[in-house]
């Protein structure tokens, strides 16, 4: 199947009056049918690239093709393509359902019968017929997100962009829309971009996953590509005592697919196994600071090749065999992180070796890399760590606090 | 950047200005009714203690102005309604349409026109009932004129509400608008007596005031007669007058909104 790109993004950039570059030198195409979703923390510029891609704010340089039109010559033509449901609730709540879906209808110049037609069957996927008339203003934060979508699509979009789609929103109601968005995309062949810094959400739903940090583009892949950059699984070892501990691992640092060996004191600690993850991933630290970190910043030409990773690990790997192996050596730790291929089957062979040697076990756990890790591992950060500016935090809280209203 | 006009886009936001103010029965009853205590506060109370005024009552005298109070603060509030649809987040519905910024402002500039118009008619009724006109031919045709200046007054203070609400970001200012832009308008317009009897200064002051020109237009339509100081042709005065201010408004609302960023 030959892949036509609806959407081509080139050295897109953006800085504010406050010299902030909130988009910076950003490239890449979107392929007709897939879901791509931009992942970052607040503030990381995936509100201000959508805005850009909408014709609603001038790019500083740089321009991008939506469906074959340039968002600079051509805006009309752009938002006749798109669809955009917004982060913060755009709908008139002095209007009923069926109203602001009319309103909309007309203003993309939909007529009469077609308009109709669409809205009562847009009200059957949201699920909303029986509220249509009611005002928006009663609905609940769920509903009024369904509406949004469901006026996002009404005109028939090309591409659909969804702001934080489910931002603020009850489990339920989240699975409920991504159900919907999922089978819109399918059935319709709707292209989709959001923007989320929920990982589930990009898990759950998107084909390829833009992490984007400080403006720029820090990776572009599937979601299982990106995690398999993580080169492994972890498997933690629980010891009851210390001296368990010593006895033990010089063994399994003779274990040959035993590519790295932490010890942790105290108690569980993920954020460990993500550090190391992110040690034995080859990405560079704080990639994501982009132009923040001296030396040359492989993410300003927005290219992955293969090429280049694969060194980078082979080097990391070594640095791991040798050097880090013995940096870590807590007297007080009881525990052991082994970064392993296919940890599940690892298991039962780690735990025959530890028991052979009279040592009990207290505990065994596998961690699979999560996106969070990825996340970690390319940005140096936690993605629920607090950023953005103080109007893009209470603006999202005022969402929030509406969606559950 | 060329602006192309459509009609759809204009028909379906003065739709939505229409249905929202049909929504919002009492604040119409509350405009409608405050105007109503001004009329039998002033006209009937002040008017009896005066007796005839120039020929005619002071509540026939009073009623345009009143009219034209009504019209300033609904059509100027229409206007600057644009920072709430920029705080709840409908402009941005409206701006991602694939319509120009032109059509959106002219649908709501129309749109704000027609609904404070519908309070100024409301307005006259209620004046009428009162008994401020007296029916004759000729007084059937300056209603019919006077709606016309109805909506020539409303779109200009719509404009400039547009333009005020384009500039402003946050509505704390909202009651400085009222106190320094609003009240001041209302005040001068000529409302409570004729502008020949008020001392230079005020008068400078009064003829600088585009409301007392749409005053005077009304003036013109429903007791056949303006203030002596404009002369006989003092209703083409007016028109010119009103009507520059109108198109300057307007043009100066949309060009800000327009230019405003979401």
């Amino acid at each position: 199947m030959k892949k036509i790109s609806i959407i081509e993004v080139n050295g897109l950039t953006k800085i504010f009056d406050n010299e902030v570059r909130a988009v910076d030198g950003v490239s890449f195409t979107v392929e007709e049918g897939e879901i791509l979703g931009f992942l970052g923390p607040n503030g990381a510029g995936k509100t201000t690239t959508l805005n850009m891609l909408s014709t609603l704010l001038k790019p500083t340089s740089g321009t991008a093709i939506v469906n074959g039109y340039d968002i600079l010559k051509d805006p009309d033509a752009v938002r006749r393509s798109i669809g955009f449901v917004f982060q913060d609730p755009t709908l008139d709540t002095e209007l009923t359902g069926r109203e602001n879906l009319d309103f909309h209808g007309r203003i993309y110049g939909l007529k009469q019968d077609v308009r109709q037609q669409r809205i009562k069957e847009m009200l059957e996927v949201v699920q909303l017929t029986d509220r249509a008339d009611a005002l928006v203003k009663t609905y609940s934060g769920g509903m009024k997100r369904r509406l949004e979508i469901a006026r996002g699509l009404l005109h028939h979009p090309k591409v659909l962009f969804l702001d934080e789609p489910t931002l603020g929103l009850d489990p339920q109601t989240r699975r409920a829309i991504w159900e919907h968005i999922e089978r819109l995309n399918q059935e319709k062949n709707i292209t989709i971009i959001l923007t989320t810094h929920y990982t589930d959400e990009a898990d759950y739903l998107c084909g390829r996953i833009q992490i984007i940090d400080f403006g720029k583009i820090v990776a572009l892949d599937t979601a299982e590509n990106l995690k398999a950059r993580l080169q492994g699984d972890i498997v933690g070892l629980t010891f009851k005592e210390p001296a368990d501990l010593l006895r033990i691992r010089p063994l399994l640092e003779k274990i040959e697919w035993i590519r790295r060996i932490d010890a942790v004191a105290g108690e569980n600690n993920h954020a460990a196994m993500g550090r190391m993850m992110q040690m034995m991933s080859g990405i560079p630290e704080g990639l994501g600071m982009g132009g923040m970190v001296s030396g040359p910043s492989p993410s300003s030409n927005n290219s992955f090749g293969t090429s280049r990773i694969p060194k980078q690990v082979k080097e990391s790997m070594a640095l791991g065999m040798t050097g880090a192996r013995d940096q870590v050596n807590l007297p007080e730790a009881t525990r052991l992180h082994l970064l392993v291929d296919n940890g599940g089957h690892r298991i039962p062979e780690l735990v025959n070796m530890v028991s052979d040697t009279g040592v009990v076990l207290e505990s065994v756990e596998l961690h699979k890399p999560t996106l969070d890790d990825v996340f970690l591992a390319f940005t140096g950060r936690n993605i629920r760590d607090e950023r953005g500016s103080m109007a893009e935090t209470m603006r999202q809280r005022r969402t929030i606090r509406e969606a559950r209203g | 950047m060329v602006q192309p006009l459509s009609g759809q886009a204009i028909y379906v936001i003065l739709l939505r200005e229409l249905k929202r103010f049909w929504r919002a029965k009492a604040r119409i009853i509350a405009s409608v009714a405050q105007s109503f205590f001004f009329l039998a506060l002033f006209g009937l109370g002040l008017g009896g203690f005066i007796g005839g005024f120039r020929g005619t009552t002071y509540l026939s005298y009073l009623s345009p102005g009143i009219i034209g109070m009504s019209l300033l603060f609904g059509s100027v509030f229409t206007g600057v309604s644009v920072i709430f649809d920029r705080q709840f987040g409908f402009l941005k519905e409206m701006l991602v349409a694939p319509v120009s910024r032109t059509s959106i402002i002219l649908g709501k500039i129309l749109g704000g026109a027609v609904t404070a118009s519908i309070q100024g008619i409301l307005l006259l009724a209620v004046a009428g009932l009162m008994g401020a006109f007296t029916p004759t031919v000729t007084f059937v045709i300056g209603v019919i004129a006077s709606i016309g200046v109805m909506i020539l007054i409303t779109a200009g203070f719509v404009g400039l509400g547009v333009a005020i609400g384009s500039s402003l970001t946050d509505f704390h200012a909202f009651q400085l608008l009222a106190t320094f832009v609003m009240w001041p308008i209302f005040m001068l317009s000529g409302v409570f007596f004729p502008i020949d009897v008020a001392p230079p200064l005020l008068q400078t002051a009064i003829l600088m005031d585009p409301l007392f020109y749409g005053v005077e237009l009304l003036r013109w339509c429903l007791l056949g007669a303006g203030t002596p100081l404009l002369g006989p042709f003092g209703w083409l005065i007016a028109l010119g007058v009103l009507g520059g201010f109108t198109a300057a408004m307007v043009g100066i609302g949309t060009f800000l909104f327009s230019r405003a960023q979401v």
